[in-house]
């Protein structure tokens, strides 16, 4: 099924980020939901899907955050409610899917939490993994940076550029996390070692707060206040495999058959990218996701990324309001909200096109990746 | 040499690796080898993921095999992993085909590379449980 162009994102939800004290993750989930839907324009009885990403254990005496939990409390009764259980990503395919059979009209997409709050359940699932002291993503994603340096010409040169980079984008926005940290080359390499090769600066951010997005159809998008970002393409692909099996941690990841797919759908090749939103867990995750892409060929992301090409200023800009690296992290909507926002001209100061002196955007390309390079998602928006 | 106040989590066997963790307390490395296609698996399973069949056999492994990749520990995500920073983690590739995660022991941090030549050696933790890591092979 072809569905290009026939279905937007018409609102944004964001709420306070970083450091929130005395706030529930459900709480977030509500403002960042209500913020989407009145941003989009529409009521509550408007909205008939709801669609949650996955959710971390809850903290100590917080109601674990179900999107039935979600629903209540925002006075909804969707047709379609849904939530991941693990890092599937293919919310785009979900609530297209639903639009297009015409169980629902409006979908709400969002994720929220409060890391900061403290430590979350200790009774993870168990894992033969603890056994041998491997643990948590940042664990996982040094394993595959790696296994990338052995393979590639990769390494920290050229994820310095990309925190560097991303860290530019940061400064010129006020609701970025490292709005007011500059981080400068000599600082990547001041920065701790997390898991190595992986140092603090090569990975994302942990903050309280939430984000959300409302996915109706061009039809219905066109009576809206705001000017929709339109859904050109979508391609999903999940290798599943878990990092202690996976024979494609340095490429080809899910990206090269998911982003193809994409492209193919939307009609564009990489030259026709005004944009990159890249989901960003680790810096090398953006490398990877680009090579894959086909934006450089394998190993050659150093040079691509050096000079601020994708920086402020440059041809290509990635992750343009710091990322989940330097902004906040709301798993895949950090990309997805920014490409949404920037495509219908609401970013401020770090507003593509003549503010930040690069090309104003027609068409941005996002990704969202779930697991350890387990699941990939590429959606190509354009503006209207 | 049995460490009597063993702190690390511990091996959880279940009806699939029950026999892999079995076999390494007596120090062999066990994976399940499908009989029909000759696919050599982990982690444990009922099913063959390459032809579907349920017949299998265990085999014992050499212990040699090469580091795939590796990570260093600078820090403790679990208490009882604190005396050992910095440690290396690693999964290895072993001669039979599977990739097993582990720790490389015996040798730096610093001196671990892809492709490494690694053998098993054995960690006896606790009454229950021995724990394959992999050492330099030399």
């Amino acid at each position: 099924m072809n569905f290009k162009d026939r279905y937007a994102i018409v609102g944004i939800g964001y709420t306070p980020q970083g450091r929130v004290p005395d706030r529930t993750a459900l709480s977030f989930y509500l403002e960042a939901c209500a913020n989407a839907i009145m941003d989009a324009g529409l009521e509550r009885k408007d909205i008939d899907g709801l669609m949650c990403y996955r959710q971390f254990p809850q903290r100590p005496g917080e109601e674990e955050v179900t999107s039935y939990l979600v629903a209540q409390q925002l006075g909804l009764r969707p047709n379609v409610l849904s939530q991941e259980a693990t890092c599937a990503r293919s919310h785009f395919h979900h609530a297209i899917g639903v639009l297009e059979a015409g169980l629902c009209n409006y979908v709400v997409l969002s994720y929220a939490d409060n890391s900061l709050l403290g430590t979350s359940n200790p009774h993870q699932p168990y894992s033969d993994k603890a056994v041998f002291g491997q643990f948590g993503a940042a664990g996982d994603y040094a394993m595959a940076a790696r296994r990338a340096m052995h393979t590639l010409p990769t390494g920290p040169e050229t994820w310095q550029e990309i925190a560097v980079t991303q860290r530019k984008w940061a400064n010129l926005n006020p609701k970025a996390i490292m709005y007011d940290r500059p981080l400068t080359y000599e600082d990547y390499y001041h920065s701790k070692w997390v898991v190595e090769p992986l140092r603090l600066v090569d990975c994302c951010l942990i903050n309280d707060g939430g984000r959300a997005c409302v996915i109706t159809s061009l039809e219905r998008a066109r009576d809206l206040k705001n000017p929709p970002a339109v859904i050109m393409g979508l391609g999903q692909h999940n290798p599943s495999w878990d990092i202690r099996q996976s024979t494609c941690m340095d490429g080809p990841t899910g990206a090269k058959i998911a982003g193809r797919q994409a492209f193919e759908m939307a009609g564009v090749t990489t030259d026709d990218i005004d944009a990159c939103q890249i989901y960003d867990c680790f810096t090398y995750t953006v490398e990877i996701t680009l090579q894959d892409y086909g934006f450089f060929a394998p190993g050659e992301g150093k040079d691509w990324f050096k000079d601020g090409h994708a920086a402020p200023g440059g041809a290509l800009p990635v992750n343009t309001s710091g990322g989940q690296l330097s902004e906040a992290y709301f798993m895949g909507l950090t990309p997805i909200t920014e490409a949404a926002m920037q495509l219908t001209g609401r970013c401020g100061d770090r507003q593509l096109g003549p503010k930040t002196g690069t090309k104003t955007p027609e068409i941005i390309l996002c990704s969202d990746n779930g697991g350890i390079l387990q699941t990939h998602s590429s959606v190509i928006l354009r503006g209207l | 040499m049995i460490q009597m106040t063993y702190k690390k989590p511990l091996p959880w066997p279940n009806p699939d690796t029950k026999t892999f963790w079995d076999g390494c307390r007596q120090h062999e490395l066990q994976f399940q080898k499908c009989f029909p296609c000759g696919h050599v698996r982990w982690p444990a399973s009922i099913i063959c993921p390459m032809c579907y069949s349920k017949e299998t056999e265990w085999i014992k492994a050499s212990g040699k095999g090469t580091v795939y990749t590796y990570a260093v520990y600078h820090q403790a995500f679990h208490p009882s992993f604190e005396k050992d920073i910095p440690y290396v983690t690693a999964i290895i590739k072993l001669a039979e085909g599977p990739h097993f995660l582990s720790n490389i022991v015996g040798c730096r941090s610093d001196e671990v590379y892809c492709d490494m030549p690694v053998e098993v050696t054995w960690e006896d933790v606790d009454e229950a449980f021995s724990l394959p890591k992999f050492k330099p092979d030399t």
